[in-house]
């Protein structure tokens, strides 16, 4: 295991089209890779007692995030031939249509990059302390429920 | 001995202040019990149990300087 301090997963606000086009672009000197998979969740409009939601506002632990994160991280590229794995999530608010995380995975095939890509989504909603607050349209607030 | 008590998300709109330091609470019952003492609602309210980030099923013995944190059910992404 080497030595780096494990990095944080957060972006603060909503995630930029174009940090993901630069993060594709970044992959292109790794010529191993044969296959990304990318999963990028965006806030949605959704209708909460006739209001709509306008925007969602994330806070987390971050300390035992970034704790947990570099476990899940490990269990991953054991588990997965991944050539490498980013993932970025937002914290404070996302506007209804804007990207809140950014799940990126790279293998030489392109089964391990999607099975990957796939369990990381699911990784994240189920076993890391973040949570988003719907923020409907009168400015009243709702807990979001992962399902 | 101090122990502090961090909250996270919808436990945060029952105790209104993201943390808490108590004393005298040598274990996690009764640091439940504190707080539940002081914020009656938490009784009826689902949450997770975190000692220096790491999740907690069970009482254990807590010890000076740990930090403990009320963590409702996760809902990023």
């Amino acid at each position: 295991m080497s030595n780096k301090k494990p990095s944080s997963i957060f972006v603060s606000g909503p995630i930029a089209a174009q940090k993901i086009a630069e993060d594709i672009q970044k992959h292109s000197s790794k010529v191993s890779i044969g296959a990304h998979s990318i999963f990028l969740g965006q806030v949605r409009a959704d209708e909460i007692d006739n209001k709509k939601v306008t925007a969602i506002e994330y806070t987390a632990y971050e300390e035992m995030v970034v704790e947990k994160m570099a476990v899940i991280r490990e269990s991953f590229f054991a588990k997965y031939a991944l050539t490498c794995m980013h993932i970025y999530h937002s914290l404070g608010r996302v506007e209804v249509g804007e990207i809140c995380l950014f799940v990126f995975t790279s293998s030489a095939h392109r089964r391990d990059a999607i099975d990957a890509c796939n369990e990381m989504v699911e990784t994240i909603k189920k076993e890391l302390p973040i949570w988003g607050k719907e923020i409907c349209e009168d400015n009243s607030t709702v807990w979001k429920q992962n399902n | 001995m101090d122990v502090q008590v961090i909250f996270f998300g919808s436990i945060i709109d029952i105790t209104l202040v993201d943390s808490v330091l108590l004393n005298n609470c040598t274990d996690l019952d009764s640091i439940v019990n504190d707080l539940i003492e002081r914020y009656p609602a938490l009784a009826n309210k689902k949450y997770f149990i975190a000692v220096n980030q790491k999740m907690v099923h069970e009482n254990i013995k807590l010890k000076m300087g740990d930090t403990v944190a009320l963590m409702p059910p996760f809902s990023g992404g």
